[in-house]
């Protein structure tokens, strides 16, 4: 099996920061 | 009056509790994939990018289907909470599209040994983000509301359009973009585990749609709210 186990960890990561800023920002904006 | 701003609130208030779920979820999803769900044995690990490229793409393109069908309506109805939605949806879809843009890439470089490649499908699936980028671009510089909803909504309507293509540039060009491996006429090409966690995913990525777009929906009424009072 190749050894790209470093690949996968960087697109978890992106993914789950777009994903959190995302909420943070809806968050922070709909404070009314 | 169709700018309300209680249900904008109230809008808000339940799209953050599905977006909380949501996020529960994507957590969940990230322990099952990770931990739960055997690598592919000839990709590996990098295979498991899948359960969050495939479900961010099938939450960005439907959010670009529903700013399409709520432009039209718009255009039809001249009623502002579809263009809401529309705005709504359409950076929904955009903050869906960076994933897919960036996720796809990581999974390319080891896969096909490149980070990018301009075929067909990679091609058109940019070319809508950047159709998007123009549709706030557009929403940006039209200061009168009816005007740059009226716009805006055709160009919504025109990223709509595009959806079905991007799905079938895989059957119509010969591209390096993998073909289907679940939506197929003779059925999932994955083992039973590795569905399970892919279905888990899209299921979790349409929920944080809905609570993100139900957020932003009550965002964009304010914001329309406030500028109905200052015109």
């Amino acid at each position: 099996m190749p050894d790209n186990g470093g690949f996968m960890v960087a697109a978890y990561v992106v993914t789950a920061v777009v994903l959190g800023s995302y909420a943070v920002s809806l968050w922070r904006r709909g404070r009314s | 009056m169709s700018l309300d701003l209680a249900a904008a609130d109230r809008a808000i208030a339940r799209g953050r509790v599905l977006t909380l779920l949501a996020l529960a979820g994507v957590v969940a999803v990230y322990v099952l994939a990770l931990q739960f769900t055997p690598p592919e044995r000839l990709q590996g690990l990098a295979q498991k990018i899948f359960y969050l490229h495939v479900p961010a793409a099938w939450s960005g393109l439907m959010a670009f289907v529903l700013v399409g069908i709520t432009s039209a309506l718009f255009l039809w109805l001249k009623e502002p909470r579809l263009d809401a939605f529309a705005e709504a949806s359409a950076e929904v879809g955009l903050m869906f599209s960076v994933i897919m843009l960036t996720t796809g890439p990581i999974w390319g470089k080891p896969i096909w040994g490149t980070w990018w490649t301009w075929d067909a499908r990679l091609t058109f699936t940019l070319f809508e983000f950047l159709l998007f980028c123009g549709y706030f671009a557009l929403r940006s510089a039209v200061r009168e509301r009816e005007e740059r909803a009226k716009f805006s909504a055709v160009v919504g309507i025109m990223g709509m359009l595009l959806v079905p293509f991007i799905h079938l540039t895989v059957y119509l060009f010969n591209t390096t973009h993998p073909q289907p491996v679940v939506a197929r006429v003779d059925g999932p090409a994955l083992p039973g585990v590795m569905l399970r966690t892919f279905l888990i995913s899209l299921g979790t990525f349409t929920l944080l749609y809905l609570g993100f777009v139900m957020q932003r929906y009550g965002i964009a009424i304010r914001t329309a709210h406030q500028e109905a009072l200052d015109a």
